[in-house]
């Protein structure tokens, strides 16, 4: 005796309408592997890649947010969509809204929001974001809050590289970051002024 | 780059993603209603679900979460159950259908009356027909998922009216 899909599909949905959730996830397959995508009524707050444990993210979650975690395939459909389209090169925006509870500080919350003004199709260098949002001599600490974006590809840490060339480093590996850029039309690679 | 944001915040014991508990435990949560409760195991289970994720966070501790689960379905199953046989509580052993109509289903249209004829039309399929969700899909033109989440809110629209 097992409870069906669409039994528990139907549980979720009723507490989502019925605002009885902290939480909300389900996972969409993409050009990026399987992604888990954890939402609050806020927006998204947590996207994970394949190698990261599921049980972990949504624990997480679940102390930071709160425990009313449900998997809801209806309530995460538009982020799930929206995410399969623009990795698909669907899509050439991502405008999803965004829940910077698990942001782990002030600073890196500015320092993901200093992102917004790096568009699609180009990136910048640590040391100028960390100029751009008045910490100049940064960089390092800017590296480390870009490294504990909880919303990878919806808040564009993958736009950030080494001064000294190179893509440098990514919560999904180097190789993700560099098809993202890749997709993005950031082709000829990443040549920084010197000295940057 | 640096240590990830789920190392980091690890500490004291908790309460786990309500979701691990469905997915530990629902299938023999539906197995204990169906004891209880016969065919209606899965509203059981529906009902019982939504109610303990209600209370969840004020739970003290993260013990016996299984337990809990457990004993918040015995008593929706009572619950129930009671409701379902105040509602068939009928003086004659082998009532006439015009005597049903007159017990049962004139007092639940009357309860209906003042919802929408799409909201009454949904639960009259669910509580006079008494139609499983598969088939007020088909008879609403919607999948199954889609039916429940049609009775479930026409069952909040009409408490709302009842309180």
């Amino acid at each position: 005796m097992k409870l069906t899909e669409g039994f528990l599909e139907g549980v979720a949905a009723a507490a989502v309408d019925d605002g009885l959730v902290d939480a909300y996830y389900a996972t969409v397959t993409t050009a990026l592997g399987k992604l888990l995508v954890i939402e609050t009524p806020q927006g998204v707050c947590r996207v994970g890649f394949e190698e990261e444990d599921p049980d972990a993210l949504l624990a997480n979650v679940a102390l930071r947010v709160g425990p009313r975690i449900v998997r809801a395939k209806g309530a995460t459909s538009e982020a799930r969509d929206a995410l399969e389209a623009y990795l698909s090169g669907e899509q050439n925006a991502l405008e999803l809204p965004v829940d910077l509870a698990l942001a782990p500080s002030t600073f890196g919350r500015s320092v993901l929001a200093g992102l917004a003004a790096v568009p699609r199709g180009t990136v910048t260098t640590y040391a100028s974001l960390a100029a751009s949002i008045g910490c100049p001599g940064a960089a390092r600490a800017v590296g480390t809050a870009l490294g504990r974006n909880p919303v990878p590809i919806v808040i564009p840490c993958h736009r950030v590289v080494p001064g000294g060339g190179g893509v440098g480093g990514y919560a999904g590996g180097a190789a993700r970051k560099e098809l993202l850029l890749r997709l993005e039309g950031y082709a000829q690679g990443p040549t920084p002024s010197r000295g940057s | 780059m640096g240590v990830s944001i789920e190392q980091k915040t690890r500490k004291k014991a908790q309460l786990p993603p309500f979701w691990s508990l469905v997915e530990a435990h629902g299938s023999e949560l539906l197995a204990h209603a169906r004891r209880l409760a016969g065919d209606d195991a899965e509203d059981v289970v529906q009902e019982a679900l939504l109610k303990a994720l209600r209370s969840y966070p004020r739970l003290a501790h993260g013990e016996h979460l299984r337990a809990w689960l457990y004993r918040v379905t015995t008593t929706t199953a009572f619950d129930l159950g009671a409701r379902a046989r105040r509602a068939t509580a009928l003086p004659a052993p082998s009532p006439e259908p015009a005597q049903v109509f007159a017990d049962e289903v004139a007092p639940f249209e009357k309860l209906i009356e003042p919802l929408s004829p799409a909201l009454k039309e949904t639960l009259e399929l669910r509580f006079v027909e008494d139609l499983r969700y598969e088939e007020i899909g088909r008879r609403l033109g919607c999948n199954e998922v889609a039916a429940r989440q049609r009775v479930s809110s026409a069952l909040r629209a009409l408490r709302r009216r009842m309180t």
